[in-house]
């Protein structure tokens, strides 16, 4: 046997036990959405993959806590949807939250609601309604509105929204227990729009989960909206329209990782002015002098 | 007489409700449905009439973000 064997196994055991430690960090620090408790942190979208191993694979290393999907009217010959579709979606095991994409006024959106949970027979519904067709901006009046009748129907609602801290505020009065403010609009990739906003948003309601939905383009923009102390980060169009989805699929998942770990962490404040790390004490070419206690009694 | 299942228009089932015209259709996999823009739960199809020009979706699962 090598002499550096028991050296390797060693050191892979030490890995392996640290990963443990991790996953159970983890678990000590869910992600818990109506009641629900993820050790997940990434949520991510199924669309515009090239191809179902290819969507299959990223949710492999992405290990997201929920998979978004969406209703259409079928289509010949699509991978996307139908049987083999719903085949796909089971064999994975994840959570199903469908969305009402597309919808532009409330009675669309709880109509399209009605049928996700019968056919996904989920009451978890992440409403979309849209009031501007450019933008894709959230109509805020139609969101409140489908979201209070959501609520009287039993649906637990996670409402796609902006920064707005108004509209937030109706939505939880409302009775919607999570949010999912934008960071920018839909498939734009930008990054957070808007920082100061959804960072109020985040002190004014420590309290409800938010999940970062729509507008993120790097692995960058999540793990700062994680540092920010946001709960979680829905990803599609960063992931899947990636030259390497599945690779940007890990990166996503380390980053959000690691923006939570920064947050729970607690970052040091700004400072205005420098501050050396190093000690000044005792730096070398200095004109005074440093007297060196040996005796213990100074 | 038609109705429009899906944005096409369809022959008039015999009888003319929601489970005779799905029955013919045969969607594949699984489906739910809405009858003039107003869902339709799956043990309501026998009750589910519906008349000439009336417009019914028949969705799937798809991808979604």
């Amino acid at each position: 046997m090598h002499a550096a064997f028991p050296r390797v196994i060693a050191w892979m055991s030490f890995i392996q036990q640290r990963e443990v430690e991790m996953r159970e960090r983890e678990m000590d620090d869910p992600l818990v959405l109506y009641g629900n408790r993820f050790s997940s942190r990434l949520l991510l979208g199924t669309s515009r993959y090239e191809s179902p191993r290819q969507l299959t694979d990223a949710i492999g290393v992405a290990d997201p806590a929920m998979l978004t999907v969406s209703l259409r009217r079928q289509l010949s010959a699509s991978k996307e949807s139908g049987q083999s579709f719903w085949d796909l979606l089971r064999e994975t095991g994840r959570v199903i939250l469908p969305n009402t994409a597309g919808c532009l006024s409330a009675r669309e959106a709880v109509q399209t609601a009605c049928m996700a949970r019968e056919l996904f027979q989920t009451k978890v519904i992440k409403l979309e309604v849209i009031g501007d067709e450019v933008s894709l901006q959230p109509d805020p009046f139609g969101l409140v509105e489908a979201a209070s009748e959501l609520v009287k129907l039993g649906f637990q609602v996670l409402p796609y929204c902006t920064e707005d801290w108004v509209l937030c505020r109706r939505l939880m009065n409302a009775g919607c227990e999570v949010l999912m403010p934008w960071a920018a609009p839909i498939g734009t990739g930008q990054g957070p729009r808007n920082p100061r906003a959804l960072r109020e948003l985040r002190e004014r309601a420590p309290e409800i989960p938010l999940i970062i939905d729509a507008g993120i383009g790097l692995p960058s923009h999540a793990c700062q909206v994680m540092e920010w102390g946001f709960d979680a980060v829905l990803i599609n169009t960063a992931v899947s329209r990636a030259i390497d989805p599945v690779r940007m699929a890990s990166a996503f998942a380390s980053a959000i990782k690691a923006g939570r770990a920064a947050f729970v962490a607690g970052p040091m404040s700004v400072q205005e002015e420098a501050v050396s790390s190093t000690p000044e004490i005792g730096r070398p070419f200095t004109s005074g002098s440093i007297r060196i206690c040996t005796s213990g009694t100074c | 007489m038609f109705v429009i299942v899906n944005g096409d228009n369809h022959p008039l089932p015999e009888p003319p409700t929601l489970s005779a015209l799905l029955a013919r259709l045969s969607p594949l996999g699984p489906f739910a449905v809405a009858h003039n823009e107003e869902f339709v739960p799956r043990g309501a199809y026998d009750a589910c009439r519906i008349s000439p020009g009336d417009r019914v979706d028949v969705v799937h699962p798809t991808a979604g973000g």
